[in-house]
C-alpha cells in the first residue's frame, strides 16, 4: 500500500524555515552568530544615532510582535493536531480514510497561502458559519490548514521511517494496531519528527506576515501603518525586517538546541 | 478570435503612434470606485482618469494611467517611478513635506458607512466601536482620532466595506464619493448599508495631483490644464458623468 522507505533512520530535511545550525556545521553556526547580533546591534545602534525615526518605530511594533506569535503559536497548535490526523490518514489501510487524507493534502498544498488566506477570509466570509470568525481566528484558521497538510507530510514520513520490526515485536507481543501506534511507533517517531516541526514553525512565523492583508495588525502590518502615515518607508520596513530577523534566529537556535537534545543515538 | 487580437494590435499600434505628445505617468490605485477603478474590459476609468486624459489633452501631452497598490504608492513617486499621482489624494501638510501638489480638483468629506438602523449623529457615537478605512488615507487617521475606538487598516477600501458587510467592522470611514457609491448605489451593500453621516472637516479637504518634491515643470503644465478644463466646461461635464445622482 505505503511505500515503504527502506532506510532506518530518515532525516527529514524541509529548507522551507530558517537555516538551523547544528555544531558540526562550523560555517554556518558562525554565521548564525554574526547575523544573530550583528541584527541586534544595529537595532541599538539605530535606536541610539537615530532615535527619532527608528526610536519610533520599535515602540510602534510590539503589539504587532504579540501578533504575530499568537497567530503562529495557535496555528502551529492547529496544524499539529491536523498533521498527526492527516499523517495517520495517510498511512491508514481504510481506503477511504487515505483518500480523504491525500486529497486534503494534495488541494492544500496545490493552492498558495495568500489565496488560501483571501479564500477563508473573504469567500467563506460570506457564509453563515464563518460569519462570526473574528480575523485573528481566521487568520489562524488559514493557516493551520495550510501547515496541517505540510505536517500531515512530516508525520507520515517520521511513522515510516520507525522498522517494520518495531510494529510486528509489538503486534506478536500482543498489542493491538491502536497501542502499537501510540505506546511504540509514536514515541520513537517523535524523534524523528520534532526537528521538521521546530522548522515548520519558523516557516510559520515568517508566513504569518500574510495575514497582514487580513487586517490582522501583525508586525508587517504595524510596521507599513508607520510608513503609511509618515512616508518613512526605508526606515519602518528596515526595523520591521531586522525585528522578523532576530526572533527567527532566535528561534532557530532554539530548536537546533532542541535537536541536540534529541538526537541522543548521535551523540558525539 | 485571431482576427480579434489583431484588431486589437493594430488600434494599439495605431494608438501609441498618434501619440506624438509627451506622455506623462499617473499612477492610479485603482481600487476606488467611482473615482478610480478597473472596468470589465480591464481598463482604468472613473472621474479620476477620466479628469486627467481631459488635462492631458487641453495642457498638449499624453496622460499615461498606470495602475499602483495604494500601500507604497508615495514611495514610488519618491522613487520616479512615474509622474503623478491621481488618486483622489487628499492634500494634506503632512504629505505636502514630502511631495507637492497641484491646484485642487475636487473637495471631499469623510463620510461613515454603517450598517442600516445605526444612527451616527457625531464621531463620539463610534466610540467602543471598531472603525476601518484604507491604510494611509485620511478617512484612516480619522478613524485613528476617534476616542475610545478600535481602528483598524485595510489594503483596499472594498475589502473594508466587505467586511463591514459581512458585520466583522462596525463602520467604515471612506471619501464621500467613495463611501455613498458602496452604500448607496451598489447593488449588494446598498441593501445592508448606509451612509450614515458625513463628517464635517476642521478645514476642507482637497484632492490634488501630487508630483515629486521640487517638480514644478510638471506641477504647472497639469495645473496648466486643470485650469484650462475647469474654464471651458470640461470639467464640469466629467463631474456630472461621474456624479450625476448629487
Amino acid at each position: 500500500m505505503t511505500q515503504k522507505i527502506p532506510k532506518k533512520e530518515v532525516k527529514i530535511d524541509i529548507s522551507d524555515g530558517a537555516a538551523i545550525p547544528v555544531r558540526k556545521d562550523l560555517g554556518l553556526f558562525n554565521a548564525w552568530w554574526m547575523t544573530f547580533f550583528g541584527a541586534i546591534g544595529i537595532i541599538i545602534y539605530l535606536c541610539a544615532v537615530k532615535p527619532d525615526p527608528y526610536w519610533r518605530i520599535l515602540k510602534f511594533l510590539p503589539d504587532g510582535i504579540l501578533v504575530t506569535f499568537q497567530v503562529t503559536i495557535l496555528s502551529i497548535l492547529l496544524s499539529l493536531v491536523l498533521g498527526l490526523i492527516t499523517g495517520l490518514g495517510r498511512l491508514s489501510r481504510n481506503r477511504l480514510i487515505n483518500l480523504i487524507a491525500s486529497t486534503y493534502v494534495e488541494v492544500i498544498r496545490g493552492i498558495p497561502l495568500l489565496v488560501q488566506l483571501f479564500y477563508i477570509y473573504y469567500a467563506l466570509g460570506r457564509i453563515e458559519l464563518f460569519k462570526d470568525l473574528p480575523p485573528l481566528a481566521a487568520a489562524v484558521v488559514a493557516m493551520g490548514i495550510c501547515y496541517g497538510a505540510y505536517m500531515g507530510e512530516v508525520f507520515r514520513a517520521g511513522i515510516d521511517s520507525i522498522d517494520k520490526g518495531q510494529t510486528e515485536a509489538a503486534r506478536s507481543l500482543g498489542f493491538n494496531r491502536a497501542q502499537t501506534m501510540t505506546l511504540v511507533i509514536l514515541p520513537q517517531a517523535w524523534r524523528t519528527i520534532l526537528p521538521p516541526v521546530g522548522n515548520e514553525f519558523i516557516a510559520l512565523l515568517k508566513d504569518s506576515s500574510l495575514v497582514s492583508i487580513l487586517a490582522v495588525s501583525d508586525l508587517l502590518r504595524r510596521g507599513r501603518e508607520f510608513a503609511s502615515e509618515s512616508f518613512l518607508y526605508f526606515e519602518a520596513y528596515t526595523m520591521v525586517a531586522l525585528v522578523y530577523l532576530v526572533v527567527t534566529l532566535f528561534l532557530s537556535k532554539a530548536v537546533s538546541k532542541m535537536e541536540q537534545r534529541l538526537n541522543y543515538y548521535e551523540r558525539d | 478570435m485571431f482576427k480579434r487580437f489583431v484588431v486589437v494590435l493594430l488600434t494599439f499600434f495605431c494608438l501609441t503612434g498618434s501619440a506624438l505628445a509627451k506622455d506623462l505617468v499617473f499612477a492610479v490605485d485603482a481600487t476606488y470606485p467611482p473615482m478610480e477603478m478597473v472596468d470589465a474590459q480591464k481598463n482604468i476609468v472613473g472621474f479620476g482618469p477620466e479628469l486627467v486624459a481631459a488635462i492631458g489633452k487641453a495642457a498638449g501631452f499624453n496622460a499615461v494611467t498606470k495602475n499602483t497598490a495604494w500601500d507604497g504608492i508615495f514611495a514610488g513617486l519618491a522613487a520616479g517611478k512615474y509622474d503623478a499621482i491621481c488618486s483622489s489624494v487628499s492634500i494634506t501638510d503632512e504629505r505636502k513635506a514630502t511631495m507637492d501638489f497641484t491646484d485642487p480638483y475636487f473637495d471631499v468629506k469623510q463620510g461613515v458607512i454603517v450598517a442600516k438602523g445605526v444612527t451616527v449623529n457625531s464621531l463620539a457615537d463610534l466610540a467602543g466601536k471598531t472603525v476601518a478605512s484604507q491604510i494611509g488615507t485620511t478617512g484612516y487617521f480619522v478613524c485613528k482620532k476617534i476616542e475610545g475606538a478600535k481602528a483598524k487598516s485595510y489594503d483596499e477600501i472594498g475589502l473594508a466595506v466587505e467586511d463591514l458587510y459581512n458585520g466583522r467592522c462596525d463602520a467604515v470611514i471612506a471619501d464621500d464619493a467613495v463611501a455613498s457609491n458602496y452604500a448607496l448605489q451598489h447593488e449588494q451593500y446598498s441593501k445592508k448599508l448606509t451612509l450614515a453621516y458625513l463628517i464635517t472637516p476642521e478645514k476642507p479637504e482637497y484632492l490634488g495631483i501630487a508630483v515629486k518634491k521640487g517638480d514644478d515643470k510638471t506641477r504647472e503644465l497639469i495645473n496648466a490644464g486643470l485650469k484650462k478644463i475647469k474654464e471651458n466646461g470640461e470639467y464640469d461635464a466629467i463631474y456630472k458623468k461621474w456624479f450625476s445622482t448629487k
